[in-house]
């Protein structure tokens, strides 16, 4: 595929030879395919926009987008424009960082656009401002805009790179232009943004109905929709920004657990601290089921609960900590299985009392290994890692958990990724008493 | 009153001494003096049944001789089945148990309360005022009908289990809204007090309940809680003082719960073990009178069918019951409740034999009398199909009826797959025959005035009621694997040492080996079913020895996991319980043709029809069991399960697409 890509663009390039002002040598040619396929190679960029365009024709959706008087240019813009014009690609990221000096938002982005556009009949250089227009899409935190997009798109002069005959059809017909297109459909790909019939609209009448980009597009429009509901637990758009609420929100995902509860051990706001310092970011917030609880009223308080930690958990791109009460796995003595209560069923015997030897040939279930671990009993996240927040958490715990008062906990905390706070010094003014009733040992 | 008139027979004169004492004092100093030598036995028959230690008569003694045999070995034909072995013990010949006085007392008691149903009991109007007429009800507590099964000496007739099945067929052939008000008195509601009540207990209680002074009502059933105990809800406290316990809970669907004096309650109580010491929540079965305060019922419950029986939510409030009336001990009300539901099915079956019966000759009366193309319908092949298998139905369910109350009155103890399998055979057969008699009659049968609706709504909680029939399937298919595997293991065991058992196993080892060849395995019925029904008792044969293949491969395969393939479970059952219909049917038949009944004849084309129909559908399950196809199958049926149930309905558009 690659292959006859490359070899294609070669003939494209290799027929239109005559016709550029420096005619390519093999070599060149050579690096001008593979450079083209991958649209990062600059110089070569140059030479192909360099190639004439037989016409141009505007966009039919936006009449009024046709070049404007000079007159109605800011100063600013002309500045811009004047450094941006003929010059690499660095200038366009500069036209977005002029832009950015004032605000990052998408009212600046789509100015950045709209002055783009008018600028110049012939939009020169529009691959290279879309690709810098990619590049810094995030920045301006309108990667998930679906109308940012289509005005990008819109960047894109019309009707001039759809082919007219079937030559045109067979070869790839403007081949960085299409490349530029179904990049620009990747982007919105990567951040999830499923196009619209402005979009549909746009690419036929740039590419043509057949073009590359059309395919991208038709692709697109088939799995999106398909995967549109595939995550029943959908991550909110918008996370909380309460740190609160945020764990709240997160460990009611791991717990998976409906009846799981939530209790809030620590609220940022009604600590304040004696020395008067600003202490609202402690929190201690966490969660256990039913479940957990009958399980861990069954621990046997000789052996050690562990608190670990901390472990990480992505929500979309924040990356939250939480830690887990836990014990070890029960070594196999202690095993005790539940029997099923004889006497439970009045109808038929819920459990047959058999214990035959089996041959090979006689079992065809699958052969599962299975790797025990230890029972989580709590989970819960804390404004930091320390043991003396934690602690709070296991002094709250111990309210519904009694048992933890004569279980040993021991604090087995990794430092981990999170830089933890600097200033944060450990309060030690929760009821001495709790914690002696316990041995803690690091 | 009827029975006042029968009464002068001699035989009969101490049971109605007895029987219609109004004012309860029917002490045993006296009547004792008249009791017989075989009203006793009657009368421990019920008992028999639990414990073997019975004193008194020969026969008593004689069965608890057979007992200690019966523990190493099962004699019971369904417990075999399932091994792969045929046991004629209980089976062949068909077991005949009553003695002449009995058979004479039986036979002087049908003909009035046959009379009794027909002239006085009018089904429709209780149907219609949904109770059963004062005056029915006072004939039948005159008749003695409250306490078949009651000892003599307490004021019962002290039928015994064979002669209970007698008159309760009678009873399900007329009414079966009142055959309900009978049965969950008598059949489930005081039966505990009758198998494990105490002396003192009995004394104060049965001879008010034999006479119907007293009703009694079985309570089990909670919202929560169906078959499963562990959901029960209902406590009960014992007092500091241990002398009472504190009783609170509510009870659902108590049939008779509007009427009852008298209460068989199960509640859960914490016991302590004996060895551990840990206290644990148990149920215990307690006798509850309403006297005793706090004891409340709901309104009579409406429903499709048995309208004049009396359903009833029933809500006991702080109830202060004695110690005394813990029924069996503390704890151990587990037992008394699977005692009492196990000896109570077979009635059913008896009673719905009864229904059959007399829904057939409705059938065939409509049957032989109507014309159409110049022709009667009986005439007409598809008619005659319908009443065939009417016959065939209910000539398995009275034999499969008679065959389990005659082997209870045996003594023998290992009744329970049995009593499942003719509750649930009994419960669909008695559907069928009913629903094919509404076809042969038409429009005729589906107006309220041919009288076959009201037995089709009555009949339809008899698949539900006392254990679904679903549950009961698993029983039976779960009881077979279990002893199955038993034995099974003992054969493992054995492997281990082949040389000290190279006798069993060389034996065994012929009998896999032939089975794998599809020979026979050496089984016959040979020289116990009669030589003219040869013919089907080898396709019995045949039928259990690849029964037992199945249940062993099957095994194996699942294990103890066996519990959880229901789909497995329900087809092994099914064949079961046809296997089963196929002995007493054998058995019965040839008793009818060694003694030369007028209707042997006709008993035998019943027999070998059944079992070539029988044996078939046996063949068939067993056959997809064994393939791969049926996983297939499983697999299929589960997932459209899972999906229509995830859906909250059916999955599939409408055809017409809105």
């Amino acid at each position: 595929m690659n292959c006859t890509r490359s070899l294609m663009l070669a003939r494209v390039l290799a027929a239109l030879g005559p016709r550029s002002p420096a005619p390519l040598s093999p070599c060149a040619l050579y690096t001008a395919s593979a450079g083209l396929f991958r649209s990062k190679h600059a110089s070569l960029g140059q030479r192909v926009t360099r190639l004439p365009s037989r016409c141009f024709n505007s966009s039919a959706r936006r009449p009024d987008a046709k070049p404007a008087p000079s007159s109605e240019r800011s100063d600013q813009e002309r500045e811009s424009s004047h450094t941006g014009a003929g010059k690499t690609l660095v200038t366009y990221e500069d036209l977005f960082e002029r832009a950015a000096r004032d605000s990052r938002t998408k009212a600046t982005f789509t100015r950045v656009l709209e002055v783009f556009c008018k600028e110049d009949v012939r939009r020169r250089g529009h691959v290279e401002f879309i690709y810098a227009a990619l590049k810094k899409m995030p920045e301006f935190g309108v990667e998930g805009d679906l109308s940012v997009y289509n005005k990008l798109l819109d960047v894109f002069p019309k009707e001039v790179f759809v082919p007219r005959n079937y030559i045109q059809r067979m070869f790839n017909h403007y081949p960085r232009q299409q490349e530029c297109g179904v990049q620009l459909l990747e982007h919105m790909e990567n951040y999830g943004v499923m196009p619209n019939v402005e979009t549909k609209v746009l690419l036929v009448q740039i590419f043509g109905e057949k073009g590359h980009p059309m395919r991208k597009y038709q692709r697109l429009m088939y799995w999106f929709p398909r995967f549109k509901h595939v995550n029943p637990y959908p991550v909110p758009r918008e996370l909380p920004r309460d740190p609160v609420d945020l764990a709240r929100l997160s460990l009611q995902r791991i717990a998976g657990d409906l009846d799981a509860r939530v209790t809030v051990y620590e609220m940022p706001s009604t600590d304040l601290s004696e020395s008067g310092e600003d202490s609202s970011q402690l929190y201690v917030v966490g969660i256990q089921s039913p479940d957990q609880q009958t399980l861990f009223s069954k621990h046997n308080p000789e052996r050690p609960v562990f608190v670990e930690g901390p472990f990480p958990l992505w929500l979309k791109k924040t990356c939250v900590y939480y830690y887990t009460l836990r014990a070890d796995p029960l070594p196999p003595e202690e095993k005790v299985e539940e029997p099923v209560d004889p006497e439970r069923s009045f109808f038929y015997p819920l459990e047959l009392d058999l214990d035959l030897d089996r041959e090979l040939g006689d079992d065809d279930d699958f052969d599962v290994d299975e790797v025990e671990e230890g029972p989580v009993f709590a989970m819960c996240m804390a404004s930091s890692g320390d043991q003396a927040t934690l602690s709070k958490w296991i002094s709250g715990l111990q309210k519904t958990n009694p048992i933890l008062g004569r279980t040993p906990t021991v604090f087995r905390l990794n430092s981990g990724p999170r830089e933890i706070q600097t200033s944060s010094e450990p309060e030690r003014k929760e009821d001495e008493d709790l914690l002696q009733s316990r041995e803690m040992t690091q | 009153m009827l029975l006042r008139k029968v009464g002068f027979s001699p035989v009969l004169s101490t049971a109605l001494r007895l029987a219609p004492s109004a004012t309860g004092s029917a002490r045993p100093t006296e009547s004792s003096l008249f009791t017989y030598n075989g009203r006793l036995y009657a009368s421990q028959a019920a008992e028999a049944v639990l414990d073997k230690h019975a004193t008194g008569s020969e026969t008593a003694t004689k069965t608890s001789t057979d007992k200690k045999t019966s523990d190493l070995e099962s004699k019971s034909f369904a417990v075999n089945m399932f091994k792969g072995q045929i046991s004629t013990a209980q089976v062949f010949p068909f077991p005949s148990v009553m003695n002449e006085e009995q058979t004479q007392f039986l036979s002087e008691l049908v003909g009035p309360v046959a009379k009794f149903f027909e002239t006085v009991n009018d089904p429709m109007k209780n149907d219609e005022l949904e109770k059963v007429e004062d005056g029915t009800m006072e004939g039948l507590k005159e008749m003695g009908a409250f306490g078949l099964q009651v000892p003599s000496h307490l004021g019962g007739l002290g039928l015994t289990n064979t002669q209970y099945a007698r008159l309760v067929e009678i009873v399900g052939m007329h009414d079966l809204g009142v055959g309900i008000t009978l049965g969950a008195h008598q059949s489930i509601g005081f039966k505990g007090i009758l198998l494990f009540g105490n002396k003192q207990q009995k004394e104060k209680y049965l001879p008010k309940l034999a006479t119907g002074e007293t009703i009694a009502a079985f309570c089990l059933t909670e919202p929560s809680s169906g078959s499963d105990a562990a959901s029960i809800k209902t406590v009960a406290v014992q007092s500091d003082c241990g002398q009472y316990f504190t009783l609170s809970g509510g009870k659902i669907w108590i049939s008779n719960g509007g009427l009852a004096e008298i209460f068989t309650v199960f509640a859960k109580t914490p016991v302590k073990d004996k060895t551990t010491g840990e206290v644990k929540d148990k149920i215990t079965a307690f006798i509850v009178e309403r006297g005793f305060g706090g004891v409340t019922h709901g309104p009579p419950e409406k429903k499709m069918g048995i309208k004049a029986s009396n359903t009833a939510e029933v809500h006991f409030d702080a109830v202060r019951v004695p110690l005394e009336n813990v029924l069996g001990e503390v704890g151990g009300g587990f037992k008394v409740a699977m005692n009492i539901l196990n000896n109570g099915r077979f009635g059913m079956a008896a009673a719905l034999s009864g229904t059959m019966k007399g829904v057939i000759s409705k059938a065939v009366d409509h049957a032989a009398n109507r014309t159409q193309f110049g022709n009667k319908i009986h005439n007409f092949g598809v008619i005659q199909e319908k009443v065939a298998r009417m016959a065939m139905m209910q000539y398995v369910t009275e034999s499969m009826a008679y065959m389990i109350s005659a082997n209870m009155d045996m003594g023998a103890s290992e009744f329970q797959i049995e009593a499942a399998i003719s509750k649930i055979f009994a419960s669909e057969a008695a559907w069928t025959v009913t629903d094919e008699c509404i076809q042969i009659m038409g429009g005729m049968g589906f107006m309220k005035d041919a009288g076959v609706e009201r037995v089709m709504r009555d009949l339809r909680i008899f698949r539900i009621f006392e254990g679904t029939n679903d549950i009961l399937r698993l029983f039976v298919a779960l009881n077979g694997f279990q002893n199955a595997g038993k034995q099974l293991k003992g054969l493992q065991h054995a492997l281990k040492n082949p040389i000290g058992n190279a006798g069993f196993l060389a034996g065994e080892i012929s009998k896999r080996a032939k089975r794998k060849a599809g020979l026979s395995s050496g089984l016959s019925l040979h020289g116990t079913v009669h030589p003219e029904l040869a013919e089907s008792g080898e396709l019995l044969v045949k039928a259990i020895e690849q029964f037992g293949g199945v249940v062993e491969d099957q095994l194996l395969k699942h294990g103890k996991k066996i519990v959880d393939e229901q789909f497995v479970l329900k087809r092994v059952s099914d064949s079961a319980i046809d296997l089963y219909a196929m002995v007493v049917v054998l058995s019965r038949a040839s008793r009818s043709l060694s003694q030369g009944h007028s209707s042997a004849q006709h008993e035998k084309v019943l027999c070998e029809t059944w079992c070539l129909e029988a044996h078939d559908r046996i063949v068939n399950d067993m056959k997809a069991l064994q393939s791969s196809s049926s996983k297939r199958l499983f697999k299929n049926l589960r997932s459209i399960s899972t999906a229509v149930v995830e859906n909250g309905g059916v999955v599939s558009p409408h055809p017409l697409g809105f």
